[in-house]
């Protein structure tokens, strides 16, 4: 993508109508570099990934493990198995609660202290990528499902570009930008591999263009690989694949599809590192690496956790600054509040955000100011879609509406009425998507 | 923090919607922008008017409030946000009254306004120029400029701003400028033309040419400087003259991003075209292309275009009236459709109609078609074709 003197000046302009440029809130914390943490007190380690991957224990109660060592073994090609974050002694073996799943089987593993560890080998050639990523346990963030299902899903719908998502365009997350700070060699070559397993003939590694020498020191890691550097403007939602497609190819995924449909694959950054540790150093998932921010939280910043950290030693270790009234799994404006206690961190968690002050602002009327027509990416009329919550049948372009919503949260951000606009969207989306394949009507009435 | 204190303020936290950072914008911040904006340009009418003015926008709020507040609580009707919008509107309603009412106009005026455009109508019609326009038609005598064969009407002099009475004002034979113009002492005000009674009568063919000068006495002896105009120093509604404080708390309300910079634009820009294209009538015959006239060597139609534009009504009309969030297209692009309406609209009826508030009623008629004009700038949904992307507004 050739560059002219005014987009060099100006930076690119946004791809797609809509979007919002939203204060970032990354300003100290991006500086801080990736911090470990050392185990703390028992992991309640989840044994699957998601919870109809079904996975059996390997492991039993009493028994000693090293890091990296597996805990549990698929019982099917679609599942993955998971390894242990560290060496310890399993206390039993019982389930635990994550927020995106809730209740998982899962192993509570008691750290000794040493650093014993499974044998690298570098013996992995003989077998697929594929295959070691299966073995490695690596899970893909979006969509949610283990990386070498996803890759044999865009195989087998013959993708042609491959397209690695670094464009953390939500406020407060870090986690990829500091990736590409520190590894940014790393990245270039496991993107390299995997666009060679998938047989792309395009891999493109997306950055924000704000981040510029962030996208010069990987425009000269890229230099004679066949991985392009492509820096966008980060207007949110730049960072959702449909509007990666959009941007960076030009092609419109239709609403409700998937993007393996336009011969796209779209990898998160996250995916790429957690692939990059199983294909060039023969390491399993076995840390999440993720930014613990927001206005409660006393030493903000990355870091390296190991999964089945339960949440609240996580925030005990990082610091607080006052009891958090809000706390939010995930992005701020995709991820969930929880106000469980004993959830832990999973192998696909990226962000962990407290804040000391709840927003508590009641929903009054719709006051047609008509923001988050103008700001939503897709283009759809959230207030329209509002009024199917009183509405028992939805007609077809509305049915069309609800499939094309990305579920940003753009207009329940920027919504001065405070409506839920997003959160309604997607719960009539869920009522109405059992009634589309209904034979006969069910439109009709 | 202690290991056993708590780290979760577990009631609050249950809230499982994203997003969790909300934008810093609620309605009540935009209303009480409004608000705020509204007061500043009353404040500079309380200048030019007196305390006469300060005594009509009082009573319009008064009464457009109590009556919406008697509405709310006889219906049970419970909602945040509504009385600063009710509010608003007594103020914009006030705005758009002429000081030297009597007290029931401007209480039947906030009346109007709450009742019929506030809670009949819902606030669809911009509620103030409901009551506006009804009590035009009501005090038709008192308020209109027709018929009289000089209409007049009162401004403080710059000596007495603020404090002077509005009811001894006398009148002064080669009027030369707000500025430059001192009444005799016992004497506060000014007894003016108002500019749109003299745009209105020269449209006409009222003014007389002299000679081959069509618009050089409408200039010279009919209009006030065109500053006075952009000062306010000109009779009319209260908050309708100062074009420079309208201007002014328009932009701040396009910087805080509650008033869409299209909108204006596109009202005034209208308006522009409106009145260079559109002709007046001449000792018989009519002339066309107006803004291209040049007498004596000055571009008297350029100055006969932009008096147009700052006489009065246009700039409230296109800063503070039209961009109301209830009553207007909710995106750009419609807002752009609905500007052009009221700017060729009121031009329109200024030049050929018989109905005066003439901004007003444009507003009022496009009010009435943003529901079309929403239909028709509905946004193409991605991965459509642009045919499937009609999502019944």
């Amino acid at each position: 993508m050739q560059m002219s003197l005014l987009t060099h000046l100006l930076g690119p302009r946004s791809a797609f109508d809509g979007g919002l440029y939203l204060p970032d809130r990354k300003a100290g914390l991006a500086r801080r570099p990736i911090q470990t943490l050392h185990p703390e007190g028992p992991l309640h380690v989840p044994l699957t990934v998601r919870r109809d991957l079904t996975t059996e224990p390997v492991v039993r109660k009493g028994d000693r493990v090293v890091l990296g060592q597996a805990l549990s073994r698929a019982t099917n090609d679609q599942a993955v198995g998971v390894h242990a974050p560290c060496a310890g002694e399993i206390l039993s073996l019982e389930r635990v609660w994550t927020v995106e799943d809730g209740f998982l089987p899962g192993a509570v593993l008691v750290p000794d202290g040493s650093s014993d560890k499974v044998p690298q080998h570098q013996g992995w050639d003989d077998e697929s990528i594929i295959v070691q990523l299966a073995e490695c346990g690596v899970v893909c963030d979006m969509p949610r499902a283990p990386l070498h299902v996803v890759m044999r899903d865009a195989i087998a719908a013959g993708v042609t570009d491959l397209i690695v998502n670094a464009m953390e365009t939500e406020p407060y997350l870090t986690a990829d930008l500091r990736t590409l700070v520190e590894y940014p060699g790393r990245m270039i070559d496991a993107t390299c591999e995997l666009a060679d397993a998938l047989g792309v003939s395009r891999a493109i590694l997306a950055v924000p263009f704000r981040h510029r020498r962030v996208v010069r020191r990987l425009q000269s890691e890229a230099a004679g690989r066949y991985v392009e550097i492509v820096a966008l403007s980060n207007p949110y939602p730049q960072c959702h694949p449909v509007m990666l497609v959009k941007a960076i190819l030009d092609r419109e995924v239709a609403p409700g599809a998937s993007i393996l449909s336009e011969d796209a694959v779209v990898l998160p950054l996250a995916t790429v590192r957690r692939a990059s540790d199983a294909i060039l150093s023969d390491l399993p998932t076995t840390h999440a690496l993720m930014t613990v921010a927001g206005d409660a939280v006393e030493h903000a910043g990355t870091y390296r956790v190991p999964v089945g950290t339960p949440l609240a030693r996580l925030a005990k270790r990082v610091g607080m600054l006052a009891p958090a009234a809000q706390a939010v799994y995930g992005g701020p404006l995709t991820g969930s509040a929880f106000g469980y206690e004993d959830a832990v961190v999973t192998h696909d968690s990226k962000a962990l955000l407290l804040f000391g002050r709840a927003d508590v602002s009641r929903p009054v009327p719709c006051v047609r100011c008509g923001w988050c027509i103008e700001d939503c990416p897709v283009g759809i009329d959230p207030p329209a879609l509002m009024r199917l919550e009183t509405e028992a049948t939805c007609s077809e372009p509305k049915r069309i509406a609800l499939r094309a919503c990305i579920e940003c949260g753009l207009c329940s951000h920027v919504c001065p009425s405070r409506l839920p606009l997003s959160e309604t969207i997607i719960r009539n989306r869920i009522r109405f998507a059992g009634t589309e394949s209904a034979p006969e009507g069910g439109t009709r009435h | 923090m202690t290991a056993g204190a708590p780290w979760l303020l577990s009631p609050s936290a249950l809230r499982g919607e994203p997003p969790h950072r909300r934008g810093i914008s609620t309605h009540r911040h935009i209303l009480r922008t409004w608000i705020a904006a509204a007061a500043v340009v009353g404040f500079v009418g309380c200048a030019l008017f007196g305390i006469d003015a300060l005594r009509v926008i009082i009573v319009t709020l008064i009464f457009t409030f109590g009556v919406d507040l008697m509405f709310v609580v006889s219906l049970r009707r419970a909602s945040s946000g509504r009385l600063s919008r009710t509010f608003l509107i007594g103020v914009l309603a006030g705005l758009t009254l002429p000081a030297d009412v009597d007290w029931h106009v401007a209480a039947i005026c906030g009346t109007v306004s709450a009742a019929v455009g506030n809670v009949i109508f819902g606030g669809w019609l911009h509620p103030a120029l409901v009551g506006r326009v009804f009590v035009q038609f009501l005090f038709w005598e008192k308020l209109s400029l027709a018929g009289a064969t000089v209409a007049l009407g009162p401004v403080l002099s710059a000596a007495n701003l603020f404090v002077g009475d509005l009811n001894q004002a006398v009148r002064v034979e080669h009027y030369q400028g707000w500025l430059e113009t001192t009444p005799p002492p016992p004497a506060d005000a000014l007894e003016l033309t108002p500019p749109l009674w003299s745009l209105r009568q020269f449209a006409q063919g009222q003014i007389p040419a002299d000679g081959r000068l069509i618009f050089e006495p409408l200039l010279r002896d009919s209009l006030p400087p065109w500053i006075d105009t952009l000062i306010g120093a000109v009779p009319g509604g209260i908050g309708e003259t100062s074009t420079l404080a309208i201007v002014v708390v328009g932009f701040f309300l396009i910087y805080r991003g509650y008033l869409r910079w299209q909108l204006p634009v596109a009202v005034l820009t209208s308006a522009f075209v409106a009145a260079s294209i559109l002709p007046i009538e001449s000792g018989g015959d009519y002339v066309w292309f107006p803004v291209f006239a040049i007498e004596g060597g000055r571009a008297v139609g350029l100055a006969y275009v932009l008096y147009h534009l700052t006489a009065g009504q246009l700039m409230l009309g296109a800063f503070l009236l039209a961009g109301d969030v209830v009553s207007s297209p909710m995106r750009a692009h419609g807002q752009v459709v609905y500007g052009i309406g009221i700017g060729v609209l009121t031009i329109f009826m200024r030049l050929y109609g018989v109905l005066e508030c003439e901004c007003y009623w444009a507003i009022l008629i496009m009010n009435v078609l943003v529901g079309t004009i929403d239909r028709f700038t509905s946004r193409r949904i991605l991965g459509t074709a642009p045919a499937d992307d009609s999502v019944a507004a």
